[in-house]
């Protein structure tokens, strides 16, 4: 029963963690390689300011802004870059985020990490056990849906499409694309940050070891397997891997198999990426009026 | 040390360091030019050349180095050939997106692979560390002569290939434009499988020259592949005496850098620089795609 409900926890919050960036990635075309950072930057601060004794109805919007301003900051210069050199700047960013949490040991404690995050309290209820932290993390999660299905729909949303397919026509149209892709990077990041929040207060524990590219790998497969540029798309893509990868961490097997078997569960989402950009690069579930 | 011999040590060390990122940065920018995308497979394709050599140095085949290179170099060399023909080839003509993500899906699938077979260890080739022999004031090990050697090889090799043959010809036609270089009767075909094996032996010949003065693990090649993306943007990308000279730059920026900064940030010397090109030149990059 612990184990269902820890599988509904940590799906909930990559099912945020894959909506973030489907906005980026599905609805505006943008290749961002680095969105574990935002993740990252989402949990250090919260848990850094509730360490601090700061309640965490004020450390979670404070961790979604500093998530929300690093993306707009980036995506200021990165913005700049066509496709792929996109791609890049993102998955340097990523790293370097990694070397400040690394480097900067006397606010982040470097690679010791940060133990006894305590769990969040909103409204005098302390969530503390796994029915009601799979409340927290579920409400977020239907909220996310909710507001950024709102995003999307409205005109706005339409307007990233059009850059998305065709920036030169969406330019002729009097859309500034460059500032359309700022902000949908940006709110990308602060739900990406919100991500963070929730991971961080429901392990209690993070290091710079939770934010590396295997993440950013993993909730790109998600959204790209569910179905990029579809509201059920991440979601159902969550669902699915986060089973495939957490009971394969269940599995009681002998230790000299586990040394093998991380190795080999990257292999087998690598391999997935790969066959579904040949095969199936719209995904589970496909973007209605796409083109194949 | 006095401090005048510190510095010059500090730019040779510039240059090592350069030399290979150069090595690394033409074999990107080689692909890009002739097929228009960033292959973020190509770390994969450094560190299982270093690893090939691990393989044939090692039991059962215990082939010395000067031999066990070149079945390493063909291997690579296969292995490229084996990514384009299974991965790249079937989406050549799809959209930008699902080609990045299956270079990305294919570069967790190699990594990982040489992680499942070798495990996450650091490894050498055994070589016993020896103490560097003094030139002019500076020390320099042998597999750091060698690192300058064969670089040089390296670019007088690409400089014949592509200026004096008519396969460099007509990989440099496609380069410049792909469906002209069709109609004009090129053998894109062969031109293509040509620029995979350069590619991926330059990234070989990189990858083992790092693992000689350094070491080997899995992670060394994507470590590695923002540095050889940083060399190309300086250089203007597709272009490959750029990328020589921008892999040059970065190698010295890095080393000089770590006498102002941290040694914690070294690695992220490459991405600043990188992010402050774009800011200088944002749209140098942009206008040069025609698609």
């Amino acid at each position: 029963m612990d184990l269902l409900l820890h599988l509904c926890v940590v799906i909930a919050i990559y099912a945020i963690f894959a909506l973030s960036l489907n906005v980026e990635v599905g609805y505006t075309g943008l290749f961002n390689f680095g969105h574990v950072a935002f993740f990252g930057i989402g949990a250090y601060t919260s848990a850094l300011l509730t360490l601090a004794g700061i309640p965490f109805i004020w450390s979670l919007p404070a961790a979604l802004f500093m998530a929300g301003l690093c993306g707009f900051l980036l995506s200021i210069p990165a913005l700049k870059l066509q496709g792929d050199y996109f791609g890049i700047a993102t998955l340097g960013f990523g790293e370097i985020l990694r070397m400040i949490v690394n480097n900067e040991v006397w606010l982040t404690k470097g690679p010791m990490g940060l133990p006894g995050i305590p769990r969040p309290e909103l409204f005098g209820i302390v969530f503390d056990s796994l029915p009601r932290y799979l409340v927290l993390s579920s409400g977020f999660a239907l909220l996310t849906f909710s507001i950024l299905a709102f995003v999307v729909l409205s005109p706005f949303g339409r307007a990233l499409k059009a850059v998305r397919d065709d920036e030169t026509a969406a330019e002729i149209l009097g859309k500034n694309a460059y500032r359309f892709k700022i902000k949908s990077f940006a709110i990308g990041s602060v739900f990406a940050g919100l991500a963070g929040v929730l991971w961080a207060h429901y392990t209690t524990f993070i290091g710079p070891g939770d934010f590396t590219l295997t993440e950013t790998i993993l909730v790109l497969l998600i959204v790209v397997m569910g179905g990029k540029g579809t509201f059920l798309g991440p979601v159902a893509g969550a669902v699915v891997l986060i089973v495939f990868q957490e009971s394969v961490r269940f599995l009681r097997l002998p230790p000299e198999w586990t040394r093998l078997l991380g190795p080999l569960q990257q292999m087998i989402f690598g391999l997935l990426l790969v066959v579904l950009m040949v095969f199936r690069p719209e995904g589970i579930i496909r973007e209605k009026g796409a083109k194949r | 040390m006095d401090s005048i011999s510190y510095y010059l040590q500090t730019v040779l060390n510039g240059i090592l360091a350069g030399c290979i990122y150069a090595l690394f940065a033409m074999g990107l920018t080689l692909i890009y030019g002739v097929l228009n995308f960033v292959n973020f497979a190509h770390g994969e394709l450094i560190m299982w050349g270093a690893y090939f050599l691990f393989l044939f140095m090692g039991e059962p085949f215990g082939l010395p180095l000067y031999v066990a290179v070149f079945p390493a170099l063909a291997l690579t060399g296969c292995l490229g050939l084996a990514m384009d023909y299974s991965v790249f080839r079937p989406i050549r003509r799809a959209n930008r997106l699902t080609l990045l993500i299956a270079a990305m899906g294919l570069s967790v699938f190699l990594r990982n692979a040489a992680q499942f077979f070798w495990g996450a260890e650091v490894r050498t080739y055994g070589f016993e560390v020896k103490a560097g022999t003094q030139f002019l004031g500076l020390y320099l090990t042998t597999q750091q002569f060698a690192i300058i050697g064969v670089t040089i090889l390296c670019v007088i090799a690409v400089y014949l290939l592509f200026f004096k043959s008519r396969l460099g010809k007509s990989m440099r036609a496609l380069s410049d434009n792909l469906d002209l270089a069709r109609i004009s009767g090129i053998d894109t075909k062969r031109a293509i499988l040509a620029a995979w094996v350069i590619s991926a032996v330059l990234a070989a010949i990189g990858g083992i020259l790092l693992a000689l003065d350094t070491n080997l693990h899995p992670e060394m090649g994507i470590a590695n592949l923002i540095k050889a993306f940083a060399a190309t943007l300086i250089g203007g990308v597709g272009n490959l005496w750029g990328a020589l000279l921008g892999g040059l730059l970065i190698g010295l920026a890095e080393n000089i850098g770590v006498l102002f900064i941290s040694p914690g940030y070294k690695d992220g010397i490459a991405f600043v620089i990188m992010v402050l090109i774009l800011l200088a030149r944002p749209y140098v990059i942009i206008g040069e795609r025609s698609d």
